[in-house]
């Protein structure tokens, strides 16, 4: 059985939720992830990632990508299995079922984008690492069904992707002078070194988490 | 004892299920993994050689069969870049008394994170470069893989060595080449890559 104890904001009980509408329910997992619930700066979850791939938006983008279809297809697998899984090997199961996922990401990059796939390196075998997708499945995949876990990965996925592309963007724009490679500022603009690296990543993203939090979030968070 | 028997037995068994998947996915593709790095290979040694590669993979492969000659009996695999205007053969079967050709030599290294793979061409005299390129490289992206840009490729050819790093911007004399900010450690394992391979590069002439 699940472990009832320390369960991550966002999750639900077993058995909780059966009395609402269907949609309405899907629509709020939806929505959770992107808002109130939001891996990065609500639930603090997936710095490491967030700091090392956002000094260049292409190479964010890709990453999303990869933890969207890792953070759904895991919350999926391992919500089918959920029944099934004995508590003492759960974190074993979920970490084999994360990186299969992965690595039929970077399996698919090398044989069909090799230019990517030798850009991203070492980062997309890291979405295996990312505590997004294990923090999912063990919050809510373990105790909720399928289609509903799908949903929270994808929401998951998401809100994590705008908060790293704000941040990718203002990187990118003022370490480069550059968006997706195309030039932006001309050369007048002096670029800021320290937003190539990963220092300037941690202030933007406590600034962000700042201002999202103490101007957003005001309601219900201590 | 018979739930842990049935832990191990159930792990066993979901690991079989999802790893038979990916290992199925792995064997479709290892083909096509294995072409795409050989003619990543080609595409190197064209661009260190100073040649524009063309954006096909069939001309940039044709191009190689005509221009390029392997020969691995030289140290730090050697590529003899033949003169253009060969319209027959390939160039592997050309005579390899042609010791005056430009050449490409591969030369591996230290960066931050990992080896170097890089492919250093040379003119004639052994000493001018002709262009440089990377087979592999783990350095950080956004930083230190910036060294696969063009412009900093480009920035050594006709120069010749051996070079020192100065800050990004300011090169001025023909044995100096921009670092990458941010990027020291990686830029200076470049540096490092490039000398040996233009040492290399006399050792074998002069051993002709």
């Amino acid at each position: 059985m699940a472990d009832t104890a320390a369960r991550a904001p966002g999750a639900k009980a077993p058995g909780a939720g059966n009395n609402r509408p269907r949609r309405g329910k899907a629509q709020a997992i939806l929505l959770s992830g992107l808002g109130k619930d939001n891996p990065v700066f609500a639930q603090i979850l997936g710095i490491c990632s967030t700091l090392a791939v956002t000094n260049s938006v292409r190479n964010t983008i890709v990453m999303c990508l990869g933890l969207l279809w890792a953070c759904s297809m895991s919350n999926l697998s391992v919500s089918i299995l959920r029944k099934r899984i004995p508590s003492r090997v759960r974190m074993i199961i979920e970490t084999l079922i994360i990186a299969v996922w992965v690595i039929i990401v970077d399996i698919a990059l090398k044989a069909f984008a090799p230019e990517v796939s030798r850009q991203l390196g070492p980062y997309v075998g890291l979405i295996i690492t990312n505590c997004i997708v294990m923090g999912r499945t063990e919050a809510f995949a373990l105790s909720n069904p399928p289609h509903f876990a799908f949903l929270d990965g994808v929401s998951s996925a998401v809100g994590y992707s705008y908060v790293l592309l704000i941040i990718a963007s203002i990187r990118e724009i003022m370490g480069f002078g550059t968006w997706l490679g195309l030039p932006l500022l001309g050369d007048w603009w002096t670029k800021w070194s320290i937003m190539t690296m990963a220092p300037s990543a941690f202030f933007l993203l406590a600034v962000l988490i700042w201002v999202v939090r103490g101007a957003i979030l005001k309601e219900g968070r201590k | 004892m018979k739930s842990r028997i049935g832990a191990v037995l159930f792990t066993a068994a979901v690991t079989a299920a999802f790893v038979a998947p990916v290992a199925l996915l792995n064997l479709a593709t290892k083909d096509r993994v294995a072409e795409n790095q050989e003619l990543r290979l080609k595409r190197g040694v064209l661009e260190a050689a100073g040649l524009a590669v063309p954006a096909s993979d069939a001309d940039a492969a044709a191009l190689f069969y005509f221009r390029v000659q392997r020969t691995s009996a030289e140290p730090g695999d050697f590529y003899r870049i033949m003169p253009e205007g060969r319209a027959d053969g390939a160039a592997e079967a050309a005579d390899a008394g042609a010791a005056e050709s430009a050449f490409v030599i591969r030369q591996e290294g230290s960066g931050l994170w990992g080896r170097i793979l890089a492919l250093v061409g040379f003119e004639a005299d052994g000493l001018t470069m002709t262009g440089l390129s990377f087979l592999e490289q783990g350095e950080t992206p956004g930083l230190g893989a910036r060294i696969d840009e063009e412009w900093f490729k480009a920035q050594f050819r006709g120069k010749r060595g051996p070079f020192e790093t100065v800050p990004e911007g300011s090169a001025a004399e023909s044995d100096q080449f921009d670092a990458i900010s941010g990027a020291t450690l990686t830029s200076n394992a470049v540096r490092d890559i490039v000398n040996a391979a233009a040492a290399a590069a006399m050792a074998a002439r002069a051993g002709k």
